[in-house]
């Protein structure tokens, strides 16, 4: 069985492979803001950080729902859909990773996963990229509400630098739906 | 938030004051002391403003930049009609991102920084901020392309490091939802480069942009 941290490591290792080789120099995954937002975590006082890690545990609870629904439904996605599915999959791994050791920094210890959970019945590609859509969407709503509650600046970036991936997840769903990728200038989680 | 630091300040400093009634010399100096805690309050806030208004005039120049460069692209004939479509809707959102950024500015009293004011001088400040390509000598769409993608990604790394710093709640939601659009039109240019592959449009699991 993949742990989140397990695959986490990976994507975070494929990830470095593939910044190698990009033309571009992004500043990217698992450097500078990440590790900069755990240790901001663990600088502070006590009850500040207590109401970080809830924040944090509910979003790691989504994470998990969608890694969850992206395993079910990448078997019934075409061959195409299922190698970008794939890799966000890879990417919500790394997520709940991150959020892990951001809740670990801080002392605590993050939600137990659940055992299973309530997805639908999505029959084929159109169900699950309709399931995925929503699953996305949830999340973005939900780091919406949670970065202004984080109170420490580098750990506000670290779930805004989920966010915005999961705002490129969606937007890929939405053409693969053969709607508009970015219907909106200010992205919500409702649009 | 700022306004609740205010009143418990001035209770501390109210009952500094009461104090001093009972306690003479003693007193006198807890009230001093309230004094010189407001005042510093006082700074700080000051301070916080002056911060957040030079946070938002940085980020409307980036914002007003990008505009341009999609305004003089669009303009352009390098891009293919495939491009076309996807961007023609990004110029809409960067004035929205203007104006939302704008409001908030005058609300606290800023001063609206002036878009590039000819393309040589959006040369420079591309040149200032190390973006490979310069409007007018682009030589195709897929030079077009890098470079609004480049400027999108300084864009997105400008919102992370504000939000490491910004401290008003309701700045902070707009500086994200700001920056999930902009990682969006960073997905999409990115779709148009070769090899043209989805995969390519969000190929790394945490996104900061460049900083």
């Amino acid at each position: 069985m993949v742990t989140d941290a397990g695959a986490s490591r990976r994507a975070l290792l494929s990830g470095a492979g593939a910044a190698l080789t990009g033309a571009v120099a992004l500043t990217l995954g698992g450097c500078g803001g990440p590790a900069t937002g755990r240790t901001a975590v663990k600088q502070l006082p006590r009850p500040v950080m207590e109401r970080d890690v809830e924040v944090l545990g509910q979003a790691l609870e989504l994470e998990r729902r969608t890694v969850a629904a992206y395993v079910a439904g990448i078997p019934l996605l075409s061959h195409p859909l299922a190698k970008v599915a794939r890799q966000f999959l890879n990417e919500e791994l790394q997520h709940t990773g991150e959020l892990i050791s951001l809740i670990t920094a801080a002392g605590a210890k993050p939600p137990p996963r659940a055992d299973s959970y309530e997805l639908g019945h999505p029959r084929d590609a159109a169900g699950v990229l309709a399931l995925l859509h929503s699953l996305e969407a949830l999340q973005i709503k939900t780091y919406l509400q949670s970065i202004p509650r984080l109170s420490p600046g580098p750990v506000r970036a670290a779930a805004a630098s989920i966010l915005t991936v999961d705002s490129q997840h969606i937007a890929m769903l939405r053409l693969a739906q053969g709607e508009t990728p970015v219907p909106s200038a200010f992205v919500t989680g409702s649009e | 938030m700022r306004a609740q630091t205010r009143r418990e300040l001035l209770r501390s400093g109210a009952a500094g004051a009461a104090g001093g009634a009972v306690a003479g010399v003693a007193g006198v100096a807890g009230a001093g002391r309230a004094l010189l805690t407001e005042a510093s309050a006082q700074a700080a806030e000051t301070a916080g403003n002056a911060f957040q208004i030079d946070r938002l005039q940085r980020l409307i120049r980036l914002e007003l930049l990008l505009r341009f460069c999609y305004r003089q692209v669009l303009a352009s004939p390098l891009l293919t009609p495939r491009a076309r479509r996807t961007l023609a809707p990004f110029i809409a959102h960067e004035q929205a991102h203007i104006a939302a950024l704008e409001r908030q500015l005058r609300a606290g009293g800023g001063a609206v920084p002036p878009p590039p004011a000819s393309v040589a001088a959006a040369n420079r400040d591309l040149a200032h901020r190390k973006i490979g390509g310069r409007l007018g000598q682009l030589r195709g769409d897929q030079d077009a392309v890098r470079l609004l993608l480049t400027l999108e990604q300084v864009t997105i790394g400008a919102y992370f490091v504000a939000l490491m710093k910004l401290q008003d709640t309701n700045l902070i939601e707009l500086v994200s939802q700001i920056m999930a659009n902009e990682a969006q039109h960073d997905a999409m240019l990115a779709l148009l480069l070769p090899p043209n592959k989805p995969a390519n449009a969000v190929p790394y699991g945490l996104v900061q942009g460049l900083q």
